[in-house]
């Protein structure tokens, strides 16, 4: 009798204990975090029945705003709360990055490898703290600068700059070239403020952060840049300092710009959509010029110090962050892929060959910068001033730099800084 | 005194005496929750003015500095020119509504179909969400592809770049503000002269009073204490006011619309500056309370 009951007691639990074997984190919560954008979020609220089907894990996704979520994140994990699990950041959260739990033993416990652009596997694109990986990228943009193959093959001008000179002098040849047409050389979003330090990021090549750990910038290199990101007003539409971004992709997909300074992939889709624009298949992707480089948004994934479930979380990270979700992303939802399989699809490759190459080689190029929002703020807010012509660069250089030294540079920024090259030297 | 009015008091009196514990009973839940939800919040504002506490660079505050962070702001130029922005956004928005306002209950005064249509109309964009009314006014105000220049070039006249210049933006601000708030006047103004007694009126009217006169000598001194009273409303709304400005400037462009509400929003929830951004927020509630506090003591002028 006894026997009989022990057989059946172990017939009985065989399906929990092979449960628990399949399962292991049954019965776990895990609290994920993304901006409200359509994109990112609606591609998790996408996998979210499979993933708690499959792992027995209950997830409950928190999007908000950006300016909200940066807020969320910093409250939360400043004052230890641990509200979340799972936290969708970038270098806006560089201030919490100490509190982030290190990846590299669930990596290598799991063996876990992914195809992802070189660059953006670095410190830097890749949130690293004290030299350990805390950040995983799940989406890759780059400021990208766009053009007309058209309009550049009438005036016979090729899009193979390498430096900013080298793209005025295009901008040179196509306002002759468009003389007494109302189409622009040159069309950014001058109104979207917070978007122009991209063009001086990619005009400037000196330093973020000085040697002693501080925000800060060459000045004549900065001068530079500034009054060159100010030149090209002149080649920008009447009015271009009040274009916000939709407003400036309006101009270029209704053909009257030749190029366009933006975030390639806020435009990728109405181009080749004959519903929303002039310009199908007669746009491409060109090389962001340097010295500078293209500014990078790369959302990671962290986990969070205070997560109960670490592990649980790191079965949400990889169920988000593959190749196949990327691709289904990329092409659903239109957001940036960091895998390079991606970009190497053949079937992809037919349909963006005009975007990718370029896509691809501004990727590798990206950099992340060590700017906590309030350091963003204040320099965006500044090169506002600059560009509508309430001061003059020295006094925008000035007010920024004094309104900087109030603020400390997050260990883990500093660290961001001197791994992608944008600490002083000395 | 008679007997009877005796013995009421003393009854009066032994009821407060007997019901006392009752009423501080019945009190004390009121007054906790009074405490808990304004003093407390006011305090720990007050006790954070005080100390050196920015969220990104230390989970705790840092210590006491006194009245170092009072000074700060007092002397940095972005704190000083966000007053300057709400004083001219406030006065200029004021002198609109009030103006406007008043004219437009004279103009819509009696209970007609057709006048009491034009008041629903008139009051509707009081009732817009003030976020949703900022981003209309964005559109409309685009410089290129908005309605307001639009309408203007059929005049000849090329309409300015109202959002990207920093003189404009605040011409901005002015009318989004009285655009919103000018029914809230009207609407209140207007329920105002309904309650002045006929008599006055024709009293003026015999005495052969002109309408302005009329209006000058009777109406105003009538309408006077409700349009102080009104005033300081609108004063307080104006000061506060944050989403309409986030939704049609966000502040810029640069600083330029930067309002002492937008400024202690982004020290304190961008910046998470919790020092400054407290001692900002009392000093604005001085401001505050010295401006409604001089409406006040005028509005005790026997009109």
């Amino acid at each position: 009798m006894k026997k009989a009951l022990l057989l059946l007691l172990v017939i009985a639990l065989l399906p929990a204990g092979a449960l628990a074997q399949d399962m292991p984190h049954a019965g776990a919560e895990v609290v994920t975090t993304f901006m409200q954008s359509g994109t990112y979020d609606v591609g998790a609220e996408q996998l979210e029945p499979g993933f708690e089907e499959m792992t027995g894990i209950e997830l409950e996704i928190v999007a908000s705003p950006f300016v909200v979520l940066v807020q969320n994140h910093i409250t939360d994990l400043a004052t230890g709360t641990g509200e979340f699990d799972v936290i969708s950041g970038d270098f806006w959260i560089g201030s919490v990055w100490d509190q982030m739990h290190p990846l590299d033993d669930l990596i290598e416990r799991d063996m876990w490898e992914a195809n992802i652009i070189p660059g953006l596997m670095l410190p830097g694109p890749s949130g690293y703290f004290d030299g350990k990986r805390i950040g995983i990228p799940y989406s890759a943009d780059a400021y990208g600068l766009i053009y007309r193959t058209d309009i550049f093959e009438e005036a016979g001008i090729s899009a193979d700059w390498e430096t900013w000179d080298e793209f005025f002098e295009a901008l040179d040849a196509l306002e002759t070239h468009l003389e007494g047409t109302d189409i622009a050389p040159n069309v950014f979003a001058f109104g979207a403020y917070e978007q122009t330090p991209a063009i001086f990021l990619g005009m400037y090549d000196g330093y973020l952060v000085d040697a002693e750990g501080n925000y800060a910038l060459d000045h004549d290199k900065a001068v530079a840049a500034l009054n060159q990101m100010k030149s090209l007003l002149d080649y920008n539409p009447e009015g271009a300092t009040g274009l916000s971004i939709d407003e400036a992709n309006s101009v270029f997909l209704t053909g009257k710009a030749a190029t366009m300074i933006c975030w390639v992939s806020f435009v990728r889709a109405d181009a080749q959509n004959p519903d929303a624009s002039l310009v199908v298949d007669n746009w491409a992707t060109a090389p962001f010029p340097g010295p500078g480089f293209p500014f990078l948004s790369a959302w990671n994934m962290f986990i969070s110090g205070y997560s109960e479930n670490p592990d649980a979380a790191w079965e949400w990270i990889k169920h988000y962050i593959n190749e196949e979700e990327a691709k289904r992303r990329f092409v659903e939802l239109g957001v940036g892929s960091p895998f390079l399989s991606t970009y190497e699809d053949p079937e992809l490759i037919e349909q963006y060959g005009h975007d990718f190459p370029n896509m691809v080689y501004n990727l590798n190029r990206a950099e992340s910068v060590p700017w906590i929002f309030a350091a963003f703020e204040i320099f965006f807010r500044h090169m506002g001033e600059f560009v509508v012509g309430a001061v003059d660069v020295e006094t925008m250089l000035a007010n920024t730099l004094a309104d900087w030294s109030e603020l400390e540079v997050p260990e883990g920024l500093v660290q961001s800084a001197a791994a992608q090259g944008q600490m002083q030297e000395g | 005194m008679s007997r009877f009015s005796g013995a009421k008091r003393a009854h009066s009196s032994w009821h407060r005496r007997h019901d006392l514990p009752w009423l501080v009973l019945f009190v004390i839940p009121a007054f906790v929750i009074v405490v808990a939800v304004q003093f407390y919040p006011l305090a720990y504002s007050a006790f954070l003015s005080v100390q050196d506490w920015v969220l990104t660079e230390s989970q705790v505050p840092k210590g006491f500095v006194g009245l170092d962070n009072f000074a700060k702001e007092l002397s940095d130029e972005i704190f000083r020119r966000s007053v300057r922005n709400s004083v001219l956004i406030t006065a200029g928005a004021l002198v609109l509504e009030m103006f406007l306002g008043v004219c437009l209950a004279y103009l819509t005064m009696g209970s007609s179909w057709r006048m009491r249509s034009i008041r629903t109309l008139l009051i509707l964009p009081m009732v817009i969400a003030p976020v949703a009314a900022g981003t209309l006014w964005r559109i409309l105000l685009n410089s290129r592809a908005g309605l307001v220049n639009h309408l203007l070039s059929y005049i000849g006249i090329k309409g300015p770049e109202w959002l990207a210049s920093p003189d404009w933006a605040i011409v901005s601000v002015i009318l989004l503000d009285t655009w919103q708030w000018t029914p809230f006047v009207l609407l209140v103004v207007g329920a105002a002269i309904a309650s002045i007694p006929d008599d006055l009126l024709e009293v003026a009217a015999i005495d052969g009073a002109s309408r302005w006169k009329t209006f000058l000598y009777v109406e105003l001194p009538l309408l006077m204490p409700l349009l102080l009273l009104t005033l300081v409303f609108r004063m307080l709304e104006s000061l506060l006011s944050l989403d309409s400005i986030y939704s049609l400037t966000n502040g810029g462009p640069g600083f330029s619309t930067y309002t002492l509400t937008y400024y202690i929003y982004t020290l304190g929830l961008r910046s998470f500056d919790f020092g400054g951004a407290a001692a900002s927020s009392w000093l604005f509630m001085i401001f505050a309370t010295f401006s409604i506090g001089l409406v006040f003591w005028y509005q005790r002028k026997d009109w």
